[in-house]
């Protein structure tokens, strides 16, 4: 059974929704800034989605409390979601994925509560994981099969693939996945205490990478059968072929140095996608910019594309490491230049890791045909996965 | 020097939560990683606190970790060299 | 067809490693605690010094079902998880909000909600299929579904569990929210289980389908009887239904309403927490098997039993299991 894309949906430090995404792909403009909404000790390179939670509940007309994880869910779901209607004949669902859920609003909890006896807890309410999912599906309207997966960062990637997996297999005949994660302090110190937070710009695939920039952002794709799109008459914007998902059982955190998970994750999507490692004509990689995860995704693609690895590039300089929603962001961007013909230029690139002296795509070069785009995401607990999405 | 030892070995073993280790299991030229402690990267970077919050030493660069870290000798050694 | 070929509970029950625990399940006492197995029988020092309970819970519930199913390596692993690793998550968290320095980086890496799946699979050097869904009571059926999926794609053996910790805060939250009904009654535990599409002289139950429903509008009865009639079955073909509503639900209304089949709330014997109903599970295919008959005060064989968790009657889940012979 074929799996179509028919919305798409997206917010990031680069833009509100999908064109503002794209142009500034195409120009090459980062998102990543010293922190502005987000308040830090000290200077922060972070890719902020660059509304007050304030302006995007007024734009919403949503009620508090709210964790911005669901607010930037419900934008980049409406987005994709449209002017979709529910309908008994089309069994619909949505699967979204955090990593950390309300941490926003849990921190702000945990702070009033070590430092006064009358904390606000109507901020702990918002915490769950499944939660912040209710809340988006609540706001477009969806019942019934609602689903939340947290694996790290390869989370977004794995509700896409869920979702694919439920269409194939006759559960579900539509379903909205996506993915979402705000800036927290949890993750900042987090990548910080593993000293793989760049104070610096990300320069992912260089071999002077210091590490990653965190983000924030969500992006959401509607799934569709045939069936389905017979009903809601939705114009095919790119297929789902292939996915993978596979683990590197090396370390809690780190990459293996030979690639296995990766490999398999790949290798798995391009089995399922039933095509040659060569149809691939764009990889929108993981490239966290950490020195590890750039070296052993290099390695990886190496050990599937052999001596002509294809175009490829990371897009985390443009948005920064949006964790959960990385995956559901990218893929959007694969359908982008699915649509459009065009690769992502890698950003703040200057020299090939002496490694594996792969060199990414430098331009937003037109090509001449693209039709099959390979999407990296892997995540602590060495979960790998691979998404390959078909010119519609 | 050996005051210095035997309180990094306290530390240690608490900072890395070594059940049931004591000072005397930690031999003062015994490797830190692989064979001998079998600590791994981890460890590294809950050393690098330990040595930032007791020692007021920093390590910014984890590679820059790796020969501080090979015995309790290298890391007394190291501290009594920067400490501040 | 799916298989249930192996269960392992770690509950405030004394249910690990004990086959007629479901016999001699006790009523919770208040403020009971969680019976646990001497872990460093069953993991490595140098790996059990990080991990905090949910972990510990999670690996040496896998690794009994392993034994148990003989399976060294299952092809896929999935967990569910409400609240995930809380205890690392709290500790890391009040560590950024007090430490001005460096932040040990231990608690953050444990924290993640799949850390439990992926330390299996490190365990195992299984490069399989991973997955860890996380969708409040529901958690672990999508992890079941998910676990069906898989079996539909092929795979022959795959490792799917539950686990959620308690830690103080969520004691002091239910009192500082005056939720009277959750007093004492919060635990936590884990359950584990080898589904297969292979039956083999270890199998316990069939597995025949699980539905999850969220932000629910419908009459939970009928969205019963649908699921049954999916199924060929009835209200009347259910021997008992065991049910858990972390206490948001009137047991009695349930009872009422779903008679004259027999409704047991299993949630006297396990407390309160998001993936209780694996717990459930455990029991029940345990119960298919003879055990815990003085429970329903039953004594022929029983055949179908239809775990039905309901959270204030939005979200719903449904898993049916029938038993071997039958």
């Amino acid at each position: 059974m074929d799996i179509y894309i028919t919305g798409i949906g997206v917010i990031s430090a680069i833009g509100f929704n999908v064109q503002e995404n794209y142009q500034a792909l195409k120009n090459k403009k980062t998102g990543i800034e010293p922190a502005r909404f987000f308040k830090y000790k000290t200077k922060l390179l972070v890719g902020e989605v660059k509304l007050s939670n304030q302006e995007i509940i007024s734009q919403l007309n949503v009620s508090v409390p709210i964790s911005r994880t669901s607010l930037l869910g419900i934008v980049a779901a409406k987005e994709a979601w449209g002017d979709n209607k529910s309908n008994k004949l089309i069994r619909t669902g949505i699967i979204s994925s955090t990593s950390v859920g309300g941490m926003d609003n849990s921190e702000i909890y945990y702070k009033q509560k070590l430092q006064t006896d009358n904390p606000d807890l109507s901020l702990i309410t918002t915490h769950e994981s499944g939660g912040t999912t209710n809340r988006i599906a609540e706001e477009i309207g969806i019942t019934g099969f609602i689903n939340t997966i947290s694996t790290a960062c390869s989370s977004g990637a794995n509700a896409i693939m869920l979702g694919a997996r439920m269409l194939q297999q006759n559960k579900l005949d539509r379903v909205l996945v996506g993915g979402s994660d705000c800036l927290t302090k949890f993750t900042i110190e987090g990548f910080k205490s593993l000293m793989i937070y760049s104070d610096e710009w990300v320069k992912p695939f260089d071999n002077e990478r210091k590490g990653l920039n965190l983000g924030e952002g969500s992006g959401f794709l509607l799934l569709e059968n045939e069936k389905s799109i017979a009903i809601s008459k939705n114009k095919k914007l790119a297929q789902l072929s292939g996915w993978g998902n596979a683990s590197d059982a090396y370390h809690q955190t780190a990459s293996s140095p030979d690639g296995k998970g990766a490999t398999l994750a790949m290798l798995n999507a391009l089995k399922k996608s039933n095509i040659e490692a060569s149809s691939i004509s764009y990889i929108n990689t993981h490239g966290t910019g950490t020195p590890n995860n750039d070296l052993s995704e290099s390695v990886a693609l190496k050990n599937i594309f052999q001596h002509v690895v294809p175009s490829f590039s990371s897009t985390k300089a443009y948005t920064g490491h949006t964790l959960a929603a990385s995956g559901t962001i990218e893929a959007v961007y694969a359908v982008l230049a699915l649509q459009n013909n065009v690769t992502f230029p890698n950003l703040n690139f200057s020299t090939p890791i002496t490694e594996t002296m792969l060199i990414p795509e430098l331009e937003c070069n037109p090509k001449q045909n693209i039709n099959y785009v390979l999407s990296n995401s892997f995540g602590f607990g060495g979960n790998n996965t691979s998404l390959i999405l078909k010119k519609a | 020097m050996e005051d210095l030892k035997t309180k990094l070995k306290e530390q240690i073993i608490e900072q890395l939560n070594l059940e049931g280790y004591n000072v005397s299991d930690i031999k003062d030229d015994m490797p830190l990683f692989g064979d001998g402690l079998g600590l791994d990267s981890i460890d590294a970077l809950e050393l690098i606190v330990l040595l930032e919050n007791n020692y007021n030493i920093k390590i910014t660069n984890p590679e820059e970790g790796k020969s501080v870290f090979n015995s309790i000798n290298s890391m007394a050694d190291y501290i009594t060299n920067n400490k501040k | 067809m799916y298989y249930i070929n192996a269960c392992s509970t770690i509950s405030n029950q004394s249910s690990f490693k004990n086959n007629d625990w479901v016999s001699n399940i006790e009523l919770l006492a208040t403020n009971s605690e969680l019976i646990s197995p001497d872990y460093k029988q069953f993991i490595d020092a140098s790996d059990l010094r990080r991990m905090s309970k949910i972990i510990r819970m999670g690996i040496v519930c896998s690794k009994d079902c392993l034994e148990q199913s003989g399976i060294n390596n299952p092809d896929a692993i999935i967990i569910g998880t409400g609240l995930g690793c809380l205890t690392d998550t709290e500790k890391f968290l009040k560590n950024t909000l007090t430490i001005e320095g460096l932040i040990p980086p231990t608690s953050f890496i444990q924290s993640t909600h799949n850390t439990i799946a992926g330390q299996i699979s490190l365990a195992l050097k299984n490069h399989k299929y991973n997955n860890t869904h996380t969708q409040n009571n529901l958690s672990f059926e999508h992890a079941l579904l998910d676990a069906t999926l898989c079996l539909n794609e092929g795979l022959t053996d795959v490792l799917v569990g539950a686990a959620d910790e308690k830690i103080s805060l969520l004691d002091e939250l239910v009192e500082e929210f005056g939720y009277e009904n959750f007093k004492n009654k919060l635990t936590e535990g884990a359950s584990f289980f080898m589904v297969s599409n292979v039956k083999n002289k270890s199998s316990k139950a069939q597995l025949i389908d699980c539905l999850t429903i969220g932000l629910n509008r419908a009459n939970p009865k009928t969205i019963i009887e649908d699921f049954l009639v999916n199924h060929n079955l009835t209200l009347e073909n259910i021997d008992l239904i065991l049910f858990a509503s972390n206490g948001t639900i009137d047991n009695n209304e349930v009872i009422n309403d779903l008679k004259p089949v027999v409704v047991l709330s299993f949630e006297n014997y396990c407390g309160y927490y998001n993936t209780n109903i694996a717990f459930g599970m455990h029991m029940a295919v345990d119960m298919l098997n003879g055990e815990g008959n003085k429970l329903i005060n039953n004594s022929k064989p029983l055949k179908h039993i239809l775990l039905y968790n309901n959270l204030l009657n939005n979200s719903i889940g449904l898993t049916l299991i029938k038993s071997i012979e039958a």
